[in-house]
């Protein structure tokens, strides 16, 4: 998992881990010493990365932590980040073991560049770190059940999505975020400290009293100890996002629909390893790109979208009810008592989120 | 053994119940749902028949995508066309009733999906499929070429045995792990 610090022209690799459970790899990196590695290189799904990066960020020296280089090849069932690196480099899309040679040689040239994470709050539990998306609605649903059967590098359409569509559902609640100025679209700033004059930043979990009725597994987020004096919360400090029970600042957007299909954030381009979501992204371009359906779109609409999608062309198509816009910033409030919520292509807590960007704070391998 | 429109004998329904997943207050909510589409004459007679047409003005089928279908697969007529027996019916929403098992549903609706009635679910079968969900006027049907990417999909998810069609235990296979398929494939009155 990491290469040993020497001779930077021969690094070695030197200690390779083997995950066993569910927040092994997040508790190892928390406790690793890494002033000994160059990088750590995650062989497996988006999964395992999403713990290093928690994991990274849970440290007392996390802002030197999260600087760690991180590699990935793609080895489990979810591959998005994998497939969006190959896709910065510019060449034609590939899959399963193809896809593993690409990232192979990426690797291997060594050139790093920094990567946007997003602080994500849930209604009860700590704030996490995300590095890939944020969905709810369809394209959630959809996740969930293709992790179960999908092989590797196959595609997302099934007989079973095609009877979904058939029962076609619309997902309420209110949307709110706050868009890149144009000013800023060039030079979005750095991940930096809070300015003090602000409300304070919110950094950990709200009460909420909305109820979760889905019986999915959900990830446990490592419980918190509780929160005593002497424990320094660790991360940067959220200096966009005030707590949900308080009025959103006047420059942010609320979307005036309240029905919706789906609701996607992206921070990569690629969603998985065959539906290019956002192909305009970059790993450090400090936004979030925020897709919304509307409820009424027909099937067939909705069903060109991500036939589209599988390609980046959807943002081209001539649909009424895709909405695309750049934000730093967001807030989701689902009215509908069910639903799926997930983080990184992982089932979260279904309830109200506040999400904001945080430019370049981690270290990525790109090649 | 035959039903007449005016009443359902309590043998009747409990041999109704027996062979279906339906219970007694489905059975008879059914009953008086199926005679309200039988004309005056007709009430009179056993064993009626009502044609296709007429079973599509239910609500609860009118919307459906697959109405034809699914009247064509439970329809026990000798003409074929699509026509349903009260007993037919039954069949119909027993299989698509809460209580249905997972391995009914997949049958039906792999029956459902075979438009060509030839026990495989080939390009033609899907495309018609893809067709009923996005209806067949020129402005929301798929371009050929997104058809023949979504199919191309659907066998590279669904087809196994890579021989370009999808069989049943195929199918079965791909929808026992869609956990939402259950509960789109239901019809309750």
């Amino acid at each position: 998992m990491g290469g040993r610090r020497g001779s930077r022209q021969h690094p070695r690799l030197v200690n390779c881990r083997t995950i066993q459970r569910q927040n092994h790899a997040r508790e190892l990196v928390k406790e690793a010493d890494l002033s000994q590695w160059d990088a750590l290189v995650i062989m497996s799904g988006d999964g395992l990365l999403y713990e290093v990066i928690n994991g990274l960020l849970d440290r007392p020296d996390w802002e030197e932590a999260v600087r760690t280089p991180l590699g990935i090849l793609p080895g489990g069932s979810g591959n998005a980040l994998a497939a969006s690196i190959h896709h910065y480099s510019g060449a034609p899309p590939v899959f399963s073991e193809e896809l593993l040679l690409s990232c192979g040689f990426l690797l291997c040239q060594r050139l790093v560049t920094r990567m946007d994470l997003v602080s994500v709050h849930l209604s009860s539990s700590p704030r996490l770190f995300s590095f890939l998306s944020l969905a709810w609605g369809f394209v959630a649903d959809v996740d969930i059940e293709s992790e179960k059967y999908r092989h590797a590098g196959a595609a997302r359409f099934t007989i079973g999505t095609l009877v979904r569509l058939a029962s076609l559902r619309v997902y309420r609640g209110t949307l709110s975020y706050l868009p890149v100025a144009e000013e800023e679209e060039d030079n979005p700033p750095l991940h930096h400290q809070a300015p003090p004059s602000r409300d304070p930043p919110c950094q950990n979990s709200f009460h909420n009293s909305c109820h979760s009725n889905n019986s999915l597994k959900v990830r446990k987020a490592e419980s918190t100890p509780s929160r005593s004096t002497t424990k320094a919360p660790s991360g940067p400090l959220d200096s966009l996002l005030l707590p949900l029970d308080q009025p959103l600042p006047v420059d942010w957007v609320v979307v005036p629909e309240e029905d919706f299909v789906l609701v996607l954030a992206m921070y990569q381009s690629n969603l998985a390893e065959d539906l290019l979501a956002s192909p305009d992204s970059t790993p450090d371009d400090g936004f979030i790109q925020l897709f919304y359906v509307t409820g009424g779109i027909s099937r067939a609409a909705l069903l060109k979208l991500f036939l589209a999608m599988e390609k980046g062309l959807h943002l081209a198509s001539s649909c009424q009810h895709l909405v695309h816009a750049k934000v730093r910033a967001l807030r989701l409030e689902p009215s509908s008592p069910k639903g799926v919520i997930t983080v990184d292509g992982e089932v979260v807590e279904y309830g109200p989120l506040q999400a904001e960007v945080h430019r370049g704070l981690a270290r990525l391998i790109t090649g | 053994m035959g039903t007449t429109a005016s009443q359902l004998g309590k043998d009747m329904l409990s041999e109704y119940q027996e062979l279906t997943f339906l219970t007694k207050q489905e059975i008879l909510l059914a009953h008086k749902r199926f005679t309200e589409l039988l004309t005056k004459d007709e009430k009179d007679l056993p064993n009626n028949r009502v044609p296709m047409e007429r079973i599509l003005t239910l609500p609860e089928l009118k919307s459906n995508p697959f109405r034809k279908r699914i009247c064509n697969v439970f329809s026990t007529s000798e003409y074929k066309d699509g026509g349903l027996t009260f007993e037919d019916f039954l069949d119909l929403l027993s299989a698509f009733s809460d209580s249905a098992t997972l391995e009914i549903k997949s049958h039906y609706a792999f029956r459902i999906f075979d438009f060509d009635d030839d026990g495989t679910l080939d390009c033609g079968d899907l495309e018609k499929l893809v067709n009923c969900l996005t209806g067949e006027t020129d402005d929301t049907r798929l371009t050929p070429e997104e058809m023949r990417q979504l199919i191309n999909n659907i066998l590279e998810e669904s087809d196994i045995d890579k021989d370009g069609t999808v069989n049943l235990s195929e199918f079965q296979h791909v929808i026992s792990r869609s956990p939402d398929f259950v509960s789109s494939f239901k019809i309750v009155l």
